[in-house]
């Protein structure tokens, strides 16, 4: 035959595993569903965070709305007006023509000051129903404030006095490092802690279920047999679990470039947007605009954070895919490995559960002694690592435990999974497993 | 020369044993037909002879050469059961399994496309097996199986699942793959076929050799010949011979089991007295018939020592 010349020695020794880790790569990189999560998870991962907070921002300066006021004491309504004219206006109308307007849909509300309202401290908003939180808070902020300087001063309190009471207190946590003192977020860095362990979570559940769904398409297939007639059961399954790792870590690298570059725009772009309506509010209430912070400021993020990230993604995810294509080599399809699989899935979940108290206080001893075992460390030390500052020693035993087993994990896995994938017939037990255990050499 | 020696190998998975001190040897250039009923042990066999699994004990030599991982790339092993990646494209998985026998891409896509067109599959290497249909999706698989221009070739059942034109056709291949030197083991049910393809046999049950050596030999050692009589008249020459000889009878056509070829000629001899004989043929005995016997035997043998 024409083409088949011999094959040279080179070529016979090539990588059989790399072959497998490319293949797989490949094959799921090139996947409509993988653009489309590495691209729009990130994105539908910042929507969710901002477009609420932009949202009720948004509300709360909600200019469409308009409210007449009627003034029975004549002293308060000019101030209120003056504090945001887009909003209140100045009626002459009675309180039943502005009703009717109401009830015909020419007025949106209108806001009735008490002759007593010194003393009894209630004014009454009228509405064609509903209106918002964001209107009713706007309104009872500004009056009373309004109120209080009055009754201050009504008390014969210094008017130097009442600026000093006016003057809003906010309190700036400051972080002691080596380094010097610099601005703290802790509540920033525990919520992205929270939010890293519980993408690693994700992340390892559902790339180790895509490793299982592959093992198990691969038997159900009857493709594995003409793999392993080509290429060992170890380089099968590692070279499947390298492939999807090669995928994982590019999903991951992505989403944090473009978190980065997101996260680096979207504070400008955000400020912009609310930036005028915030600033006139503030001028017009003689709020002392320095105590305000910028809304939507990003703390910096260490490296060690995303480098924890990476690291521990990959080591957790190595530690449950090797677990979870044993599973999968054991089962004839899908639908049996849900058994199977409560002995890996109970373990992952587990630290979502205790990840609120962790993180409530990531330096206690539940939280140091749950992140150190090896099936929990990928989330909790993430999150750990972002939220506090974890000492050396325990992120290296963290590291150096989860290691060991990883490679006990591969090592049982890669046993099972030799048996696996050439046992048919009736749905396996963990007895079987163990069993398969003993049997390989 | 023999390019695989199998000596004295056992298999057992836990309490049973699939392969019991089997031994056996297939020289270089044949088509060795593997035979057996299910569950004799021929898929262990295969298996381990493509590496798959390891023998508990004994030893498999291919071209000389202790079985191990670099001899994967000089066999060809279709499976009895199909199967392909459904969601790849042809070319791609073709690829692949080219690559996983030491092909580079290159060369793996050349031949992939040589061999696509030499089984009348060209222009399907951009659809996915999924929309193939069955017949198609075994031509990719079997394309997948020689690609790498394997020495030895294992096929079982290659024919299941194809037409007659596509099993003339793959049949041929496999004839024309003999004549370059590639040694086939064949393992199949249809025992046409083999009667067709093979030069030697191997009859496995229960793990053990049952039954071996070339195909004529084994046919005329166990077998016993058929004779065929069509004739018209009283058929009046048949009541010399025992009804247990008679396999078949019709009006006119009978056929008998002989021991002797002198036999064959006494029968003729009465039968022309009253009867015009319009054929009379000495076959060879179906290969179905000496597996049957023997398969039936040896579960008789079974079921004594229990």
């Amino acid at each position: 035959m024409i083409l088949l010349a011999n094959q040279s020695e080179k070529e016979m020794k090539s990588n059989k595993i790399w072959t497998i880790i490319t293949f797989e790569f490949l094959t799921r990189v090139k996947s409509k569903g993988f653009i489309l999560s590495t691209f729009l998870g990130p994105i539908f991962l910042i929507a969710i965070m901002v477009i609420p907070g932009i949202v009720a921002s948004l509300s709360m300066e909600d200019t469409s709305k308009r409210i007449a006021v009627i003034d029975q004491t004549g002293e308060f309504a000019e101030k209120i007006i003056a504090s945001d004219k887009s909003v209140f206006f100045a009626t002459t109308k009675s309180m039943d023509e502005l009703k009717k307007d109401l009830l015909d849909g020419s007025l949106d509300a209108f806001l009735l000051i008490p002759k007593n309202i010194e003393n009894e401290g209630s004014a009454t908003i009228y509405t064609q129903g509903g209106g918002g939180i964001g209107l009713i808070e706007k309104t009872e902020n500004i009056l009373s404030e309004i109120i209080r300087e009055k009754r201050l001063t009504n008390a014969g309190v210094d008017k130097s006095v009442i600026d000093l009471v006016e003057k809003k207190v906010s309190i700036n946590t400051v972080k002691v490092t080596k380094e010097g003192v610099q601005k703290d977020y802790t509540e920033f860095y525990s919520i992205f802690g929270y939010i890293l362990g519980f993408m690693i979570y994700i992340l390892m559940f559902s790339y180790g279920a895509l490793v299982m769904r592959g093992v198990i398409n691969e038997k159900a297939n009857r493709i594995i047999e003409i793999l392993n007639s080509s290429a060992s059961a170890m380089e099968i399954m590692m070279g499947k679990i390298f492939g999807i790792a090669a995928v994982g870590l590019l999903q991951v690298l992505v989403w944090i470039v473009l978190i980065l570059a997101i996260s680096v725009l979207a504070g400008p772009i955000v400020n912009s947007v609310l930036g005028q309506t915030d600033m006139t509010s503030i001028n017009n209430m003689n709020i002392p605009s320095a105590t305000q912070p910028t809304p939507f400021e990003i703390p910096p993020i260490p490296l060690g954070t995303w480098i924890a990230f990476v690291f521990f993604f990959l080591a957790g995810y190595f530690l449950y895919s090797s677990l979870f294509a044993a599973i999968g080599s054991a089962v004839n399809q899908e639908e049996d490995a849900a058994q199977l699989q409560t002995p890996i899935t109970m373990p992952l979940i587990i630290p979502i559960l205790f990840m609120p108290a962790i993180m409530g206080n990531p330096d206690s001893p539940l939280a140091i002694i749950l992140s150190l075992i090896p099936f929990f460390t990928p989330m909790l030390m993430t999150a750990r690592i972002a939220a506090t500052s974890v000492p050396f020693w325990q992120v290296t035993l963290s590291v150096v435990l989860t290691l060991l087993t990883l490679y006990f994990s591969i090592w049982v896995a890669s046993k099972i999974y030799r048996i696996g994938i050439l046992s048919y017939g009736k749905k396996p037990q963990f007895k079987d497993l163990l069993r398969w255990i003993k049997l390989a050499k | 020369m023999e390019i695989l020696k199998i000596s004295n190998v056992t298999k057992k998975f836990g309490d049973f044993l699939a392969v019991d001190n089997l031994s056996m040897q297939v020289n270089e250039g044949v088509i060795f037909g593997l035979l057996g009923p299910n569950g004799a042990g021929k898929t262990t066999t295969i298996r381990m002879i493509t590496n798959i699994l390891f023998p508990d004990q004994g030893e498999i030599l291919i071209m000389g050469e202790q079985i191990n991982p670099n001899l994967k790339n000089k066999i060809g092993y279709l499976p009895e059961e199909r199967g392909l990646y459904k969601k790849n494209k042809v070319i791609e998985q073709l690829e692949y399994f080219g690559r996983l026998k030491g092909l580079s891409q290159r060369e793996a896509n050349h031949r992939a496309k040589f061999w696509l067109n030499k089984v009348g599959a060209a222009g399907w290497e951009n659809k996915k097996i999924e929309e193939l249909s069955k017949g198609m999706a075994q031509k990719v698989q079997f394309v997948a199986t020689v690609l790498h221009n394997p020495k030895i070739l294992i096929l079982d059942e290659p024919f299941s699942g194809f037409d007659p034109i596509n099993t003339e056709l793959i049949k041929n291949i496999i004839l024309e793959m003999k004549a370059n030197g590639t040694t086939i083991i064949l393992s199949t049910h249809q025992m046409y076929q083999v009667e067709q393809l093979c030069d030697e046999i191997l009859m496995i049950n229960q793990g053990k050799v049952v039954l071996s050596g070339n195909l004529r030999e084994v046919k005329k050692e166990f077998g016993t010949n058929h004779l065929v009589i069509e004739f018209t008249g009283n058929g009046d020459f048949l009541d010399n011979i025992e009804k247990s000889k008679i396999i078949d009878i019709s009006a006119n056509r009978v056929e008998l089991r002989i021991e002797k070829y002198d036999e064959a000629q006494q029968i003729l001899k009465n039968a022309v007295i009253n009867n015009q004989i319009t054929k009379f043929e000495i076959k060879e005995p179906p290969l179905n018939e000496i597996f049957i016997d023997i398969v039936s035997k040896s579960i008789g043998e079974r079921n004594e020592k229990q």
